[in-house]
């Protein structure tokens, strides 16, 4: 566990000043088609300083983490604070202050977890993929582990320590089409937790291979989509993408300071009366979010942003500076990845709330369309011109599901498709094994029920 | 760094490696960092990093900690032989072999720190009053100084001692409530000789994000021509490698290519290297993670695959040769005989790309995705922006279709790459 080297330093705080300790720990398995190509550890850390001053930051970092090397990062922050005050001359008056309770350890930070855990795992969970999964050209098992544990004292906000683990095993199938092409899958398993909270008998996971094996082979036999605009039905596992990527982005306040098409949208209709889209903090549904914030790295305790009500865009999510220039509070959205980056603003647990329709009947609803299962990637644009991989769906026939569908993309501008949605799923799924790349990676959750709603697909 | 490494090196035998190389670093980067147009801040990070790999009856463990003193390098090599013991025997595994040690000086005379904040404010004047419409939504513009050693246990040992600068930006077009899809144009540099917006496709990219502001959608869907530009590097090159002729889908077996070796697998236009010690490529690689001096090397020539892009421990599982470097984001391809001007007059129905917003296709090849920042062309002639625009295409079908390459050759100290005509990709519009 982290010591704390911080603390003692608060006298020496002239300007807002964050000081920032943090260790990253990632345990890492992969097996490929039964070769274990890695068989990692790695640990970094440090401390990092941030001060602010006239209206710019300066930052250092520094690999050692001591009581020296602390007083060395707060010098040459600060020197960097004073060098941008001087040569940009923005003249801006300090930030509002902030308070809050100081945030103490909710999880605790143990010994690494033996790798032989990981190891057993995915060895394990290969050869029952061998067993059962017969007709595969390939698979690879990834047993993985992230540790974040962060120690921040504020000149004045909350302090907090902070330890969030997260387990994951990935599984990628590939199949062998009729006219010799290759389809692939991929299911992730797990959450923020340990390692052996999730992981102690694969078998608990056959259903979840059997599942991925079957969709598979439906997949080798599948066609593809029909390029242009359907009627679809979005898996809850599409929702976080789409609240994520299509809709999130968009409504963080530097990408709307930066041009965002939400920043005239506030306060607008940018969504059917359906659609509700929260930025969960810590609590969801009245149990912990998958990815709790308490206190965020600018000492701000994180609360929820609520982002869309009845399909009215409602807030932006801030930092400090960006609340003070739309003169509102902040809520708790400046992360950090590791302990070299300055915090940007990012989401949380990004929740489209959901409705009151049962999946089957929303499906039996589409005379001609699609139904949209499983989502890679995504990205967005500053526009909410939006793209998501959709690496399994099914067509939609007369209010039945059809033949499965190869590799497509769906796009759409976020506000006019969140226009279309006219059904929501009341059952919902969190997405938790991603990471957000803006700027720095960062670990966030995401999730929703099914939607209806008009997509834009590629295809031939 | 050579006495760190040489030391974990001693530490790892001395614990039973039966072979082990270990990478130590430590760098220094300045960075300045711009937020919508202005200043918002200045970093500099003190990072050190040490990489280890033990093999032990076969069997590997590799540990990457960012702490150089002896406790910390210590604790690191008694982990890596106990992850080693718990791993798999694999006899693809192994280290480089002794060859020519070198030591590379990479330096470009230190960080001019006030030069390097002058060069971004004047980007930053220069757009405001050049192309008012447009918003720099994120820019850095940093120095990075690195001395790193590799060695390993055969006696290999590499030193280098680099320095480079790096600057860009994220930026789109503001009018009113019009929004232009966001671009983004970073490049390598070994001196700040040159004001960034001159750099490479630096200005065009903003000067056309301007004229994106009023796009139009793609009518109906249309096979036909696509002009894939060097600022879309992804959609095209770095997707052929991972999907065909990198580690994964060779050694799963997957790669459409594997058995294709000096055949011919794209059009005879197309010549791909990856070059990280061409001299217009700032602070290319010089040794592999490996512990391989690296060397240029041709994946297709003359649209004939001519190598993977092979690891050590892939080579050795898939029997085909080890790649000349891992630098595969230092991509090269050659210059073609036809003028850009003359590719675009050739275009009769067609779009012009400049970012490609797709998902990494799977092992087939099929891609999808929006065709971003991009152009219609009708009637060989560059019209309107586009909006809402997808392609779809395969890429080992759709390269066989190559139409031209250009004569013009975009470097922005990564990449050397031209412009190149495709033809039978499916674009369709969303309405």
């Amino acid at each position: 566990m982290l010591q704390d080297y911080l603390s003692t330093r608060r006298g020496d705080f002239k300007d807002y000043t964050e000081l920032r300790a943090q260790v990253n720990t990632i345990q890492r398995v992969t097996l490929l088609s039964g070769n274990m190509t890695a068989n990692s550890q790695e640990e970094t850390g440090g401390v990092c300083a941030r001060v602010y001053r006239g209206g710019t930051y300066g930052f250092a970092s520094a690999a050692a983490y001591s009581a020296d090397s602390v007083a060395n990062v707060l010098k040459a922050a600060g020197d960097n604070a004073a060098f941008m005050d001087t040569h940009v001359k923005k003249g801006m008056p300090p930030l509002p202050r902030i308070t809050g309770e100081k945030a103490g350890l909710r999880k605790f930070p143990g010994e690494a977890v033996n790798q032989s855990l990981l190891i057993d795992f995915a060895k394990e969970l290969d050869a029952l993929i061998v067993e059962k999964c017969k007709h595969l050209s390939s698979r690879t098992v990834i047993s993985n582990v992230l540790n974040m544990e962060k120690l921040l004292v504020v000149s004045e906000g909350a302090d907090s320590h902070f330890y969030q683990p997260r387990a994951m095993v990935y599984v990628f199938m590939t199949a062998e089409t009729p006219d010799g092409d290759q389809v692939e899958l991929l299911r992730p398993m797990g959450g923020f937790g340990h390692f052996d909270e999730y992981f102690t008998d694969p078998t608990l996971y056959l259903e979840e291979i059997n599942t991925l094996y079957e969709q598979l082979m439906a997949k080798r036999e599948g066609i593809f989509a029909d390029a242009g605009m359907h009627k679809c039905i979005l898996h809850p596992d599409l929702a976080g993408m789409l609240a994520h990527e299509a809709i999130g982005h968009t409504v963080e306040a530097d990408l709307v300071l930066g041009g965002s098409v939400a920043g005239p949208n506030l306060n607008k209709p940018v969504a059917s009366e359906l659609v509700n889209m929260v930025d969960f903090a810590h609590t969801a549904f009245d149990k912990p979010a998958p990815l709790p914030v308490y206190v965020d790295d600018e000492g701000v305790p994180a609360e929820d942003v609520n982002l869309i009500e009845k399909g009215i865009l409602k807030s932006f999510m801030h930092n400090r500076e960006s609340a003070r220039h739309f003169g509102v509070k902040p809520q708790g959205n400046a992360r950090a990845f590791a302990f070299n980056d300055e915090p940007l603003i990012r989401m949380r647990n990004t929740f489209i709330l959901p409705g009151k329709d049962k999946l089957a009947d929303m499906i039996a609803s589409v005379d001609n369309g699609y139904y949209l299962v499983k989502t890679g990637s995504g990205q967005a644009d500053a526009t909410g011109e939006f793209m998501f991989s959709v690496d399994l769906s099914y067509e939609i026939k007369g209010g039945k599901l059809g033949k499965a569908i190869r590799e497509t993309t769906m796009s759409g501008v976020a506000f006019d498709l969140l226009k279309t949605v006219d059904m929501l799923s009341d059952d919902i799924a969190w997405d938790v094994a991603g990471f957000c790349g803006k700027k720095q990676l960062m670990t966030v959750s995401a999730g929703g029920p099914a939607l209806r709603c008009d997509v834009n697909l590629g295809g031939r | 760094m050579k006495e760190i490494a040489l030391y974990a090196l001693d530490a790892m035998k001395k614990a039973g490696a039966d072979k082990a190389s270990c990478q130590a670093s430590q760098g220094r980067k300045d960075e300045f960092n711009v937020e919508a147009n202005k200043f918002t801040l200045l970093r500099t990070l003190f990072d050190d990093s040490l990489s280890l790999k033990v093999l032990k009856d076969g069997k590997k463990g590799t540990t990457t900690i960012n702490k150089l003193d002896k406790e910390s390098v210590d604790k690191a090599v008694a982990d890596c032989v106990a992850l080693a013991a718990q791993g798999t025997p694999d006899e693809a595994e192994d280290i480089a072999p002794l060859a020519t040690n070198r030591d590379f000086d990479q330096r470009v005379g230190g960080c001019d720190t006030a030069k390097l904040f002058s060069r971004a404010k004047e980007y930053l004047e220069q757009v405001r009053d050049e192309l008012p419409k447009i918003m720099i939504e994120g820019m850095t513009a940093e120095f990075n100084a690195n001395n790193t050693t590799y060695a390993n246990t055969n006696g290999v040992v590499f030193n280098t001692q680099n320095e480079y600068y790096n600057a860009g930006s994220t930026f789109q077009a503001n009018e009113g409530e019009k929004t232009s899809s966001f671009n983004y144009y970073y490049t390598n540099l070994a001196n700040l000789d040159k004001p960034l917006l001159e750099l490479g496709m630096q200005r065009a990219l903003l000067e056309e994000s301007v004229r994106s502001l009023n796009p139009r959608m793609f009518e109906g869907k249309h096979v036909g021509k696509i002009i894939v530009t060097p600022a879309c590097a992804d959609m095209l090159w770095y997707t052929l490698i991972d999907c065909f002729l990198h580690d994964f889908p060779m050694i799963q077996g997957t790669s459409r290519w594997k058995d294709a070796l000096n055949t011919p697998v794209v059009h005879p236009k197309l010549t791909l290297r990856n070059s990280p010690l061409h001299p217009l490529v700032v602070g290319g690689e010089r040794f592999t993670p490996d512990g391989f001096e690296s060397v240029n090397y041709d994946l297709i020539k003359d649209g004939v695959l001519k190598s993977f892009a092979l690891s050590l421990y892939a080579a050795n599982k898939t029997g085909h040769p080890r790649a000349g470097n891992a630098a595969i984001w230092n991509m090269e391809i050659l210059p073609g005989d036809m003028a850009l001007a003359d590719m675009i007059k050739g275009v009769d129905k067609g779009i012009l790309i400049n970012r490609f917003s797709g998902a990494s296709p799977g092992p087939s090849g099929d891609i999808s995705g929006v065709a971003k920042n991009s152009f219609l062309i009708e009637n060989g002639k560059i019209s309107d922006a586009l909006v809402e625009t997808m392609v779809s295409f395969n890429l080992v079908d759709v390269l066989q279709n190559v139409i031209g390459v250009s004569q013009e050759v975009n470097n922005d100290g990564y990449t050397l790459l031209p412009w190149v005509c495709l033809d039978g990709v499916t674009i369709s519009g969303a309405s």
